[in-house]
C-alpha cells in the first residue's frame, strides 16, 4: 500500500458507503415524511409551534438546555421511558418533522422533556421550577430570567414566558401512524 | 515491510522547517487544555452546587459544559493531532518543510477561529449538535485553516523521496481527509441547508463517530505505532496484519453510527446496522491490540516501556484503548446500551476514549516530540511524574467512576455524595495539566531565548 491515490480512493469510498448506506438510504424513506392525522379528517399532527413558542425554542438553546434534557422517548424494552412516565408512547420520525433544528439531547441530568407539556399542570408551576427548582435539584435557578417589579412582585421577562410557552408546546399526547398511544 | 517500517521509524527525522509550526501547534494545544481543564472544574462545581455561579446567565451550565467540551476537542485534540501527526509524517517521509508559514497561518485561523466561535457560545449563539456547537459562521474559517494546517501529511507522502509506506502514513492520510469531509458535508446539511427532521440526527451521529473514530481516533492510533516501534526498537509485532485492521477499521467506524441512537426515533433496520457493525469492530480492533501490545510483548519489554517517560503514557493510552474499545462494543448491544443510554457511564467511555487514551498518547508524544522541536531537555523530572500520575489518578479515576457510579443501579444509591469524587478528579487532571504546562512552557521560552542570543544556531 504505496499509492496515494489508492489510500485516498479507499478512504473516500468507506466514507461514501457509510454515507451512502445509512444517510442516502435514510433520506429515501424519511426524505418525504409529513404531518399526519390522529384520526381521519383529524387536524393534522404535530402542531405548528406559535410564534411565542419559537422564540422560546431560541432560549432553550440559548441556555444550553440540551446539555441536561433529551428530547425523545424511547419503546418499551428498550430503555424504561415509558415506565418512568416521560410520554405515553416512544417518539417517532414523524413527531419531529417540523423542526428546523432537532434538539433531540444525548444526555439526561435532568428528565425528557418530549411530553412536558402534558405534564406540567399550569404556567406558574413551570415558572416556579425555573425560579426556584426543588431541593436535590442538579437544576440551577435561573433568577436572570425574573424581574422584581415596583411592588416588590417577581414578574417573568418576555424571555420566560417564550420559554414556558415552548416548554408547554412539547407534547406527544397524540395518536401517530406509527406509534399509537396505548388505550 | 515491517524491517523497513522499523529501520525509518527508528531514524532521524530530517522536519528542521516543521519545527515552528509543531511549536505553535503545541502551544496552543497546552492553551487550550488549560481553559478547558479549568471549565471542566466550574462545570463539576456546578453539579454539586448548582447555585455555584447561577446568577449570570453567561455562565450557565449548559453554556460552560458546551464550552469545555469544545474547547477540549477543537482546542487541545485538534492542536495536538496537528502537531503530532506533521512531525511524524515529516520523520516517516524525510520532508522538508519549505512553506511552513502556510502551516501556521492555518494555526493561526483556526485558533483565531475557535476563540471567536467559542466567544459567540459564551453570549449564547451556539446550535444544539454536539461539537457542531459554533455558530455556523464560523465553520469556513475551521474549514479552510484545517486544510492549511493539516494537509501538509499529505504533501509530505507525496513528496516522499523513498518509496517506502508505513502504517503510521496511512492513519494519518485518513485522518487528514476524514476531518474535512465529514465536517463539511454535516455542516452543510445540518446547519447550513437543514434536512428535514430526525435525518439530521442521522447525519450528526454519522458526523461524530467518523471525527471519533477515524479523525481523533485514528491520530492517535498512529502516533501509538510510531511511539512503540520507535521507543522500543522493534518492529511492529504481526504488521502483516497491520493492513487488514487499517482498512476495516475504515470500512467499519462510519457505519457504528446509529448505535449511538438506539431506540431513538430512527428506523429500526438502521439501528441494527449500527449495533451489527460496532460489534464488527471487533476485528480491527483485535487486530490493533495485537500490533500494539504484540510489539512489548518481549522480554522486559513492559518494564523498559514503564521506564520511558514517552512509553508510559503511551502504555496507559494502550490499555484504556483496548478497555474503551470492549466496552463500545459489549454497550453498543441493544440490551446493555437500554440500560446506559443518556446516563453518566456514556460520559465515562467518552473519558476513557478522548482522555484515557488520545490525550495520554498525545502526552507522550509531547514529552518525544518538543525537546526535538526545541533543542531543549524538560526542566524538571518531577513536574513529568506529577504530570503522569495526576492524569492517570484524575482522568482514569474520573473514567472509573463515571462508569461504576454512573451505572443507573449505582448511581441510584450513591447519588448524595456522587459529584464529590468528579471534583476531586478533575482537580487532580487540573494540577496534573499545569504542571505538564509549566515544564513545556520553560522549555518553549529557554527554546525563545537561545534562539534570540544565537540567531544563526
Amino acid at each position: 500500500m504505496k499509492d496515494f491515490n489508492l489510500i485516498l480512493s479507499g478512504i473516500f469510498f468507506t466514507l461514501a458507503a457509510s454515507f451512502g448506506g445509512l444517510l442516502i438510504s435514510s433520506e429515501v424513506q424519511l426524505g418525504s415524511l409529513g404531518r399526519a392525522p390522529a384520526e381521519e379528517g383529524g387536524p393534522l399532527f404535530p402542531p405548528i409551534e406559535t410564534g411565542l413558542a419559537i422564540q422560546g425554542r431560541q432560549v432553550y438553546l440559548e441556555l444550553g438546555c440540551v446539555t441536561c434534557h433529551t428530547q425523545q422517548v424511547r419503546p418499551a424494552g428498550q430503555g424504561n421511558d415509558i415506565a418512568k412516565g416521560y410520554g405515553p408512547r416512544p417518539t417517532v420520525a414523524r413527531d419531529y418533522v417540523l423542526q428546523t433544528e432537532l434538539l433531540l439531547g444525548n444526555h439526561r441530568n435532568g428528565p425528557d422533556l418530549a411530553n412536558y407539556g402534558a405534564r406540567a399542570k399550569s404556567d406558574d408551576e413551570i415558572h416556579g421550577h425555573l425560579r426556584s427548582p426543588a431541593a436535590g435539584s442538579t437544576m440551577p435557578a435561573y433568577h436572570f430570567l425574573y424581574v422584581v417589579d415596583k411592588n416588590g412582585i417577581t414578574q417573568p421577562t418576555e424571555r420566560a414566558q417564550a420559554l414556558v410557552a415552548y416548554l408547554k408546546s412539547l407534547r406527544i399526547d397524540y395518536n401517530s401512524p406509527e406509534a399509537k398511544l396505548k388505550q | 515491510m515491517s524491517q523497513d517500517y522499523h529501520r525509518q521509524a527508528t531514524s532521524s527525522p530530517s522536519n528542521t522547517g516543521s519545527a515552528l509550526p509543531v511549536s505553535l501547534f503545541f502551544a496552543s494545544a497546552l492553551g487550550w487544555l488549560m481553559i478547558s481543564s479549568v471549565l471542566g472544574l466550574i462545570v463539576s462545581l456546578k453539579l454539586q452546587t448548582p447555585t455555584f455561579m447561577a446568577g449570570c446567565e453567561w455562565f450557565t451550565y449548559g453554556r460552560l459544559e458546551i464550552l469545555q467540551r469544545n474547547a477540549f476537542t477543537y482546542g487541545w485534540i485538534a492542536n495536538a493531532i496537528f502537531g503530532v501527526n506533521l512531525w511524524i509524517m515529516s520523520a516517516l517521509a524525510r520532508f522538508e518543510f519549505k512553506d511552513s508559514w502556510l502551516a501556521v497561518g492555518g494555526w493561526l485561523g483556526w485558533n483565531l477561529a475557535l476563540t471567536f466561535g467559542l466567544g459567540a457560545i459564551f453570549l449564547g449563539h451556539l446550535n444544539g449538535y454536539v461539537l457542531l456547537e459554533m455558530p455556523k459562521e464560523v465553520a469556513p474559517a475551521l474549514f479552510i485553516s484545517f486544510l492549511f494546517a493539516a494537509l501538509w501529511p499529505a504533501v509530505a507522502f507525496v513528496r516522499r523521496p523513498t518509496g517506502h509506506v508505513f502504517v503510521s502514513q496511512w492513519y494519518i492520510i485518513g485522518a487528514s481527509f476524514v476531518f474535512p469531509v465529514a465536517f463539511g458535508i454535516t455542516q452543510l446539511l445540518v446547519l447550513w441547508y437543514p434536512t428535514s427532521g430526525v435525518l439530521q440526527a442521522l447525519i450528526h451521529s454519522w458526523f461524530i463517530q467518523n471525527i471519533q473514530l477515524l479523525w481523533i481516533g485514528a491520530s492517535a492510533i498512529s502516533a501509538t505505532y510510531y511511539f512503540i516501534s520507535k521507543e522500543s526498537g522493534r518492529t511492529i509485532s504481526a504488521y502483516y496484519l497491520a493492513t487488514v485492521g487499517f482498512w476495516t477499521y475504515f470500512l467499519f467506524a462510519g457505519w457504528t453510527a446509529p448505535a449511538s441512537l438506539l431506540g431513538g426515533p430512527i428506523p429500526v433496520w438502521i439501528q441494527s446496522v449500527g449495533v451489527t457493525t460496532s460489534l464488527m469492530m471487533l476485528v480491527p480492533v483485535i487486530i490493533l491490540g495485537i500490533n500494539f501490545f504484540g510489539t512489548l510483548s518481549y522480554s522486559r519489554g513492559f518494564a523498559y516501556a514503564w521506564n520511558n517517560t514517552t512509553l508510559r503514557f503511551v502504555l496507559v493510552g494502550m490499555v484504556s484503548f483496548a478497555v474503551s474499545s470492549a466496552l463500545n462494543i459489549v454497550f453498543a448491544t441493544r440490551s446493555l446500551n437500554a440500560v446506559v443510554r443518556f446516563t453518566d457511564f456514556t460520559v465515562g467511555q467518552q473519558q476513557l476514549v478522548n482522555y484515557g487514551f488520545v490525550s495520554m498518547v498525545f502526552f507522550g508524544a509531547a514529552y518525544y516530540i518538543l525537546p526535538r522541536v526545541t533543542g531543549s531537555f524538560w526542566p524538571s523530572a518531577k513536574l513529568v511524574h506529577l504530570h503522569f500520575w495526576s492524569c492517570v489518578i484524575g482522568g482514569l479515576g474520573l473514567a472509573l467512576h463515571l462508569l461504576i457510579c454512573g451505572y443507573p443501579a449505582v448511581n441510584s444509591s450513591v447519588m448524595s455524595y456522587y459529584y464529590i469524587p468528579v471534583i476531586f478528579f478533575v482537580l487532580l487532571q487540573l494540577v496534573g495539566h499545569l504542571a505538564f504546562a509549566i515544564n513545556s512552557c520553560v522549555m518553549l521560552f529557554a527554546s525563545v531565548r537561545n534562539t534570540n542570543d544565537n540567531p544563526h544556531a
